[in-house]
């Protein structure tokens, strides 16, 4: 139909968005390239997220496409050619968006899982 | 517009993305190899930690493919079932865009065949178009060159690598048995070099080419192919022209004309001929007639060409002021706006016209789109409930208007084919380069900009309207249907108001063309031409003067004598041809210093030439047996040359010296025995010139045009005159042969052409303008009548 224009729904490990949101509150600290940033969430997470290099890259692309990255070839300082990513300001408002929307989410999430009614 | 960047770009990015995941192998098999992995364990413990590659690879490039084809075909094909469910509204529409961009991709094709496509010479753009200009005259007229001032510019000048001369003319060429005129030229050695074409087969022509007795032809192709049967051998033969022999130096390859125009030259002579005899052309400064084109050296430009030429010009002003002290400028312009530069302003005019036909349909069409649109606002309505975007709703729009411009645009290509086809074959009119016209890869391209350019400029705004209707309808209405309100009315009005603006400026403009086509028409050309056979003998050059005259004598007393025969004489020129001359003459008791001699275009008769023509006498007497080659001289001058010369004077008994001289009469001083009517000599439209005539037995300079009147259609007469001719010589050729009104239907043709279009434009402007008011009315009830008929014919289309 024509006006179905949103991509399919991606099958995720985690809640939808997720892993999108973690890219950007990772890159929002610094520019990353791809390796790095599977280093960078599995570290942050105390090595309880590990993510999919199979997942990471199609979001990447997702988010390039969307314009809230930008990427860029560089050398790292490890003297290797790699392709790092940096947030864009539409990127940064978008993580706020979806970062208050999923507080508030986990907020009624919270109030329906706790035993006691506050 | 994104996504037609991503189009172009996703090359780019999906090398990046393979890129970025090779190194990231790479990087992780170097971690693990620090970790103390051997490089072959390090490997696949890195490829199976990824996953399949090509599998993440094309789900990373789904990101950019998806929504973008995705709903862009969606949309095309909705677009198409669309057209298809109202085959009515669809075949209006297609059927009028295909007549605006047929008729615009037609003009466009004659335009681009004219103008635009660049001379087919290698580095065009260097080669450029010289004369001189003569400050005597109003306006700086420009004149040819002669022989010396041409030898003088080729060798004194610092701006080019080299100037080529070229002189139009006939040539006999004498086979075994028959002889053929053709249209020749004579060139000069370097013709070929400047202009950067090598013969296919023999060589170019040689330096010594310019002296006497050195006579050099090169062959065109086709007579190659016509006269020699592609003989390889025929290089280096020697065949016979005009009564000498000439070698045959080499054959130019297939196509190539220079001068481009009609008729294509069959042959290229060496200068050899012209200069040889007791006083040779190659040596007379005033023997103004040759063409010149040079070719510039690199990074040289056109105003250093022209001050170069101009100081030579100026030095020879003052070394020779007998024959150039007018002459002390050089003109300089590119060969291609030389030849296209009479036609420039009627191509503008016609593609002016039909820009101005498009903008009308496109109009037309918009009216129509609108008012679909507003048949359809319960549909966005349901679309923008069900969550369609703004900008959905526009691109789909747009999608559609593209591809309906896209499918006139293909009905358009047909239509011009036929245009250009049958524009070419019926009004056959003698623009260069216009014959080569066709409907090529350039044109289709234009088309598809043109479709698509015109789609999406007259889509958007029904686009931009509908979607902000749909908005208003969805909060409002629901899915009622119901016509547009006072904005769209004021929109539907204002594109009837310019669609009959359009359509009035060309009807006017086609009026006013045809009025003065008709008014060319009108106008008494001082001659009669009906029922008049003219046509040309190749007498040879190598007859004697008396000889010559005789020739024509007694073919003028057989061919009189022929049945339905009123008359029969012979004269030149022949009035609407391309020749001319004009020639300076002195008037008896008027002394002028040498170099200012007034001049006039010179005309030769033999006896019975006024009456056969019907040219009237005015006063005195024509020419009669007394005006022979033994006879005192004489001359005839027109009404238009008797009013500027003689204003307060009878003509009649005043004596005139004329510039024209050859091997039997050197300058005569001639007497005036008669002034004849004024006749048109270089078109209908052109005012007359004074012109003076020659008894033809007194100045026997080129082959007259044989007049013959007759009681039945011209064109009966042809067989039985040419057979007089081969009675009399079998050996001459016979040329040139057409009906006398055919010159003057000819020199209106561009006229004809013009107005001919631009009365086409102007009736699909009409049809146009009555289409317009038709979707006034399609669109006028809607508002009338309930919503659910129009809801019920459009079925709501749910995704």
């Amino acid at each position: 139909m024509p006006m179905t224009f949103s991509k399919k729904a991606e099958q995720r490990d985690l809640f939808r968005g997720a892993l999108e949101m973690m890219i950007l509150r990772s890159l929002i600290r610094q520019p990353m390239h791809g390796y790095a940033l599977v280093q960078h969430i599995k570290h942050r997470s105390n090595e309880l997220l590990q993510v999919e290099e199979g997942s990471l890259y199609p979001a990447l692309q997702r988010l390039l496409e969307d314009g809230l990255l930008r990427a860029e070839w560089e050398i790292s300082p490890s003297k290797r050619r790699v392709r790092t990513y940096r947030i864009t300001p539409s990127g940064k408002k978008h993580l706020e968006r979806e970062v208050s929307s999923f507080e508030r989410m986990l907020e009624g999430v919270t109030r329906v899982l706790s035993p006691v009614e506050l | 517009m994104i996504w037609f960047k991503q189009l172009w770009m996703r090359r780019r990015i999906y090398s990046d993305l393979s890129e970025e995941i090779r190194q990231h192998l790479d990087e992780n098999i170097e971690a693990l190899l620090a970790d103390g992995m051997s490089r072959e364990e390090a490997e696949q413990a890195a490829r199976r930690q990824f996953g399949n590659v090509t599998a993440i690879e094309e789900r990373g490039r789904e990101a950019w493919i998806y929504p973008f084809i995705e709903s862009l075909w969606a949309d095309l094909k909705y677009a198409i079932r669309q057209l298809r469910k109202n085959p009515g509204y669809a075949s209006t529409a297609i059927l009028i865009l295909a007549l605006g961009i047929g008729a615009t991709a037609g003009v466009f094709s004659l335009v681009d065949a004219v103008l635009l496509r660049p001379l087919p010479f290698p580095e065009p753009n260097r080669l450029l178009w010289i004369s001189q200009q003569d400050h005597s005259l109003p306006g700086m007229a420009t004149e040819s060159l002669s022989y010396p001032d041409y030898f003088d510019w080729r060798e004194q000048n610092r701006t080019f690598s080299g100037l080529a001369s070229y002189v139009g003319g006939g040539a006999t060429l004498q086979t075994t048995g028959e002889s053929q005129r053709l249209d020749s030229q004579t060139v000069s050695s370097n013709f070929f070099t400047v202009l950067g074409v090598a013969p296919i087969l023999g060589r170019n022509f040689e330096w010594n080419g310019e002296k006497p007795a050195n006579r050099a032809v090169m062959l065109s192709y086709s007579l190659w192919q016509s006269q020699f049967g592609s003989a390889r051998d025929v290089v280096g033969s020697s065949i016979h022209i005009d009564g000498h022999n000439y070698t045959v130096a080499g054959v130019m390859p297939n196509g190539f004309q220079f001068p481009i125009g009609n008729p294509a030259p069959a042959l290229w002579k060496s200068l050899a001929d012209s200069a040889d005899g007791k006083s040779p052309m190659t040596e007379q400064r005033g023997f103004d007639a040759l063409g010149v084109i040079g070719r510039l050296k690199p990074g040289v430009s056109e105003d250093q060409a022209r001050a170069d030429l101009s100081l030579i010009a100026r030095n020879l002003a003052r070394q020779y002021p007998d024959t150039n002290k007018q002459y002390y400028s050089a003109l300089v312009k590119p060969e291609l706006e030389h030849l296209t530069g009479d036609v420039r302003p009627a191509m503008r005019l016609l593609f002016g016209a039909v820009t101005l036909v498009l903008l009308l349909v496109c109009a037309n069409v918009a009216g129509l789109l609108l008012a679909r649109g507003s048949s359809r606002t319960g549909e966005f309505a349901v679309r923008t409930a069900i969550g369609a975007g703004r900008s959905a709703i526009i691109r789909q729009v747009l999608v559609e208007s593209i591809t309906l411009f896209l499918c006139g645009g293909m009905a358009g290509l047909a239509l011009a084919s036929g245009l250009v086809h049958a524009t070419l074959k019926l009004m056959p009119v003698e623009i260069p380069r216009i014959q080569t016209a066709t409907l090529d890869a350039r044109a289709v391209v234009f088309v598809l900009i043109v479709s698509s350019l015109t789609g999406l400029l007259f889509g958007a705004f029904p686009a931009w309207r509908m979607s902000r209707a749909a908005l208003q309808r969805s909060l409002r209405e629901g899915s009622r249907s119901l016509s547009g309100g006072t904005g769209q009315h004021r929109l539907h009005s204002g594109l009837v108001v310019a669609q009959t603006a359009i359509g009035m400026v060309l009807l006017i403009g086609s009026g006013l063309m045809m009025r003065s086509f008709l008014h060319i028409l009108s106008v008494d050309p001082g001659f009669d031409p009906k029922h008049v056979l003219t046509s040309r003998v190749g007498v040879s050059d190598s007859l004697k003067h008396d000889q010559h005259f005789l020739f024509y004598q007694q073919l003028l007393t057989r061919i009189s004598a022929l049945p339905g025969v009123q008359s029969a004489s012979a004269g030149w020129p022949m009035p609407m041809s391309d020749n001319s001359a004009h020639i300076s003459f002195n008037i008896a008791g008027r002394p002028v210093a040498k170099g200012d001699e007034p001049s006039a275009s010179l005309g030769l008769a033999i006896p019975g030439y006024f009456a056969t023509m019907r040219i009237p006498l005015i006063t005195g007497r024509t020419f009669g047996e007394q005006d022979g080659l033994k006879g005192p001289p004489t001359i005839i001058v027109n009404q238009a040359f008797a009013k500027k010369y003689f204003p307060r004077q009878n003509p009649i008994g005043q004596h005139i010296q004329v510039g024209l001289g050859d091997d039997v009469f050197d300058h005569p001083v001639r007497e005036v025995v008669g002034v004849i009517g004024d006749i048109k000599c270089k078109g209908l439209a052109a005012e007359a010139e004074p012109q003076y005539y020659l008894p033809y037995a007194q100045a026997v300079v080129t082959n007259p045009y044989l007049v013959v009147r007759s009681n039945v259609e011209p064109v009966a007469m042809q067989r039985a005159i040419s057979s007089a001719i081969h009675e009399l010589d079998k050996t001459v050729p016979v040329y040139n042969a057409s009906p006398l009104q055919q010159y003057i239907s000819d020199s209106a043709a561009q006229p004809r052409f013009q107005a001919f279009l631009l009365t086409c434009f102007a009736a699909i402007g009409l049809v146009l303008a009555t289409a317009c008011f038709r979707t006034r009315l399609y669109n006028a009830p809607s508002r009338l009548v309930c919503g659910w008929l129009s809801a019920r014919n459009d079925p709501m289309f749910l995704p």
